[in-house]
């Protein structure tokens, strides 16, 4: 299965995919987790892709996305046509305007309302994502947060993954 | 001894990790380089594991200085590694050509990225194949592996130290900026489940008289490294079996030279490594080597699947190259095509290889991105 | 009364036979430099086994090959970046770079600088000729305005630099500089650089009439050290003098001597504070 986050600098997208990344590894899949990014730090497009799969992969990116979530509008255009036609497209409702069908919850506002904290979009998005299409077990999704987040971080991430997780699971 | 990695089991992390994990197994404990974009994680993870192990990691002012201070380093007897990209790699010639002259067990790794100059720091790249193996001036040889997947960037650097060591020779390990960044799932080996070398030391006075003679045969001289009252000079003039600069005598440089050589070139097969993929019954042959061989085996796939007899050659060492394997294969296969993200640098090894007995087709893109198995697959069916 | 072993004893005990004679010109003052470290290592019992002499390129640079040590003879200018690595390597031993001025202040600066300003431990013997011997006389970055060189055959135009100055201002534990007719002294000096900790640099006014004799005027050594004389002011003097009595004159005498922690020190502790902080040993 080939999932591609897409948004901006400074919304964790990279993290969000080496989280899953690492969610997948640990239930012994193979995968492959890339990532594209403007040179800037903050602001410009940021794609994190994660290939998944019991077979051996041999592809370096995503070049026809089962599943894209986009947490900006910037990281949107800059990779839409890559979502396979019958792919499934995960949005945060209030930040992206999409030209198809789409399902999603404003999860940049959930963050704020949940955490408090804008910055943990990635987790609300990552938890609505491992709902909706169960690629891989929540327990490992919690895992790979324990392992990957900063120290002292680990709870409010865990909340925030929750959040979005119950979200999908609505 | 405690490592401040998980060995033993696999772990989910990015070429350039996999490299720092592979040196710190691979007994590698002196580590010195320069920032520079997509190697620098090689390097953070070396400062992070090397004061940890009783290792030295430290950040000199260029990377001329950074090859220096590896060199002298394994001069100390320390197994030592730098790393770097294209830009990095470019100031470093100079000394690599030292530590070819002065038969200097390192590994430098190269994560290549778009070039010349300054070019694409965050792209990958396969622009530095033919600098890698000739970049340095003068009458030379050394060993450079390409990995394509995390697991050959651990593996390989692994077996880059071994090579290093056991020719007493620099090793190049030529990655790129996509597999530098790229996580997969690795297998971390326990310490005892990897075979190890080291150099070969001076058995006796005899033989520590005679750094850069060949008293086994092998070509390889032992190494009487420093501080154990060997009182070894070491020049990067052309010198005698005992170190003697004699730069006016041709037989001498000869001499010299042709061992550096034998000491690779009569090593070959055990050096020489590759994997094939659906090459027995294959009518086209696609050869490549490092991140491309990923979308090439895919291409093969796609190609089986059309009815074309497609296979490919991975090559693993691209340095001492395997001509021999290559015209073999030109013998028995309609055409052969040669993917890589350069204008052709392996193609033109390829076709030397061939020797006129197929023809050899390029692939080339340039960019920064990586062939899609598709594009390849097009190229082949015409 | 200072017993003064002879010459010959000293080679017979340092030297390599088989290697000599040596490159250097008659006249040439690196092998004073050489003597002077030599009966510095005698004086102190150091263990010849425990010293590793490293150079670059260059007239100086051949030093290591006719000593009999261990030895590394590098690339142009680098001969400190290579230390680097052997010295935290193997701490216990102790590191001679023989340097010329062109491959320490040119080609080598950066590598230079950097060097002291890590506190490497390691004493620099530095010939400095204001010339590129080897080569055949091009100017250097020491020669002095208006001095001839194949390169500058009008005189130089450029300003020359003070390496032992530099060497002070960018952190060295020990810094003097002595003509090569200053016997004593010089060799005082190198005692006092190889029994210190962190980076320690000894430059000596060496003729190489050769090479920049013979395009100045002074084409023997003799010549060469009477302009020594004429153009060398003693620390003590030059303090008392004013800035533009100063100009064109170079002053000689033991400019630093302090004991900041050296790399290797450093280093150390650093280990125990990255082993401290994951929790690895208390």
């Amino acid at each position: 299965m080939q999932i591609r986050f897409a948004g901006i600098g400074g919304q964790g997208v990279v993290l969000a995919g080496v989280i899953l990344g690492e969610a997948a590894a640990i239930e012994g899949l193979n995968v492959v987790q890339t990532q594209d990014y403007s040179s800037a730090s903050r602001g410009g497009h940021s794609i994190a892709d994660v290939i998944i799969s019991k077979e051996p992969i041999y592809d370096v990116m995503v070049t026809k996305a089962d599943v894209l979530v986009a947490l900006h509008q910037l990281g949107y255009d800059t990779v839409k046509d890559s979502l396979k036609e019958d792919g499934l497209l995960i949005i945060d409702t209030d930040l992206v305007k999409p030209d198809r069908d789409y399902i999603g919850a404003p999860f940049t506002r959930i963050a704020e309302e949940t955490t408090g904290l804008a910055l943990t979009v990635n987790m609300v998005a990552l938890g609505y994502l491992v709902a909706k299409t169960g690629v891989v077990k929540k327990e490992n999704v919690e895992k790979a947060i324990r392992r990957r987040v900063p120290k002292g971080t680990e709870e409010i991430n865990l909340r925030a993954f929750n959040v979005g997780y119950e979200e999908g699971s609505k | 001894m405690r490592y401040p990695f998980p060995v033993g089991k696999s772990d989910f992390i990015q070429g350039d990790e996999a490299v720092a994990r592979a040196a710190i197994l691979a007994g590698c404990r002196f580590y010195a380089g320069y920032p520079i974009t997509p190697a620098s994680e090689i390097f953070e993870a070396m400062a992070l594991y090397m004061p940890l192990v009783d290792g030295v990691s430290i950040q000199m002012e260029d990377e001329i200085a950074s090859i220096a201070a590896i060199i002298g380093a394994s001069w100390a007897g320390a197994k030592a590694m730098t790393a770097t990209s294209g830009p990095g790699f470019s100031l470093m010639q100079e000394n690599l050509g030292y530590a070819i002259m002065t038969e200097t067990p390192i590994v430098v790794v190269n994560m290549m990225r778009g070039g010349p100059s300054t070019g694409q720091p965050t792209f990958p790249a396969q622009g530095d194949i033919m600098q890698a193996i000739w970049g340095t001036h003068g009458d030379h040889m050394l060993i450079v592996l390409s990995p394509s997947t995390v697991q050959e960037a651990f593996d390989f650097t692994i077996r880059a130290f071994n090579l290093a060591e056991k020719y007493r020779t620099p090793v190049v390990l030529l990655g790129d900026a996509e597999l530098a960044h790229m996580r997969e799932r690795v297998y971390i080996p326990n310490p005892d489940e990897i075979e190890i070398t080291y150099r070969k030391l001076p058995r006796n006075e005899e033989e520590a008289k005679l750094p850069f003679g060949d008293p086994h045969g092998d070509g390889v001289p032992p190494m009487p490294i420093f501080g154990k009252g060997y009182r070894t000079y070491v020049t990067g003039l052309t010198h005698d079996e005992h170190g003697r600069p004699r730069t006016v005598e041709p037989e001498v440089h000869q001499r010299l030279i042709s061992r550096i050589f034998r000491k690779i070139l009569d090593h070959r097969d055990e050096i020489i490594s590759y994997e094939t993929f659906e090459l027995d019954d294959a009518e086209i042959a696609i050869i490549s080597t490092g991140i491309v061989s990923r979308s090439a085996i895919r291409a093969v796939k796609i190609l089986r699947e059309r009815g074309v007899k497609a296979g490919l050659l991975k090559l693993h060492t691209i340095w001492p190259f395997d001509f021999e394997v290559i015209e073999e294969l030109a013998e028995r296969v309609r055409k052969i095509y040669v993917p890589e993200m350069n204008m052709g640098q392996l193609y033109h090894l390829v076709r030397e290889g061939a020797n006129g007995k197929a023809d050899v087709e390029l692939i080339a893109k340039i960019g920064g991105e990586v062939h899609t198995p598709m594009e390849i697959a097009e190229r082949v069916v015409g | 009364m200072m017993y003064l072993k002879s010459a010959y004893e000293i080679r017979d005990k340092y030297m390599r036979k088989d290697m000599l004679p040596t490159i250097f010109c008659p006249g040439c003052g690196i092998g004073s430099a050489l003597q002077f470290t030599l009966r510095a290592i005698d004086d102190l019992g150091l263990n010849q086994d425990e010293i590793v002499w490293v150079s670059g390129i260059g007239c100086s640079s051949r030093v290591p090959g006719f000593v009999n040590f261990d030895g590394l003879h590098t690339t142009h200018g680098r001969a400190l970046a290579f230390a680097t690595g052997i010295k935290l390597t193997n701490p216990d031993l102790r590191i001679i770079a023989f340097m010329g001025d062109g491959d320490a202040a040119a080609i080598g600066g950066n590598h230079l600088i950097h060097a002291i300003r890590r506190n490497l431990d390691v004493t620099v013997i530095l010939i400095n000729n204001f010339t590129y011997g080897m080569t055949g006389g091009q100017v250097a970055p020491t020669t002095l305005k208006g001095l001839r060189g194949t390169t500058a055959p009008y005189g130089q135009f450029e300003n020359p630099f003070d390496i032992a100055q530099l060497a002070v201002s960018a952190g060295a534990n020990y810094v003097a500089r002595w003509s090569v007719f200053n016997y004593l002294q010089g060799m005082n000096s190198i005692k006092k650089a190889l029994q210190k900790e962190g980076f320690t640099l000894v430059e000596f006014l060496s003729p190489c009439p050769v090479s920049f004799g013979r395009r100045n005027r002074m084409k023997t050594s003799p010549e060469l050290l009477r302009w020594y004389q004429k153009i060398t002011v003693p620390l003590a003097k030059a303090k008392k003098m004013k800035p533009e009595e100063l100009e064109g004159k170079i002053v000689i005498g033991e400019f630093v001597d302090r004991d900041r922690p050296g790399l290797v020190r450093e280093y150390e502790a650093y280990k125990k504070r990255a082993k401290k902080m994951m929790g690895w040993e208390e």
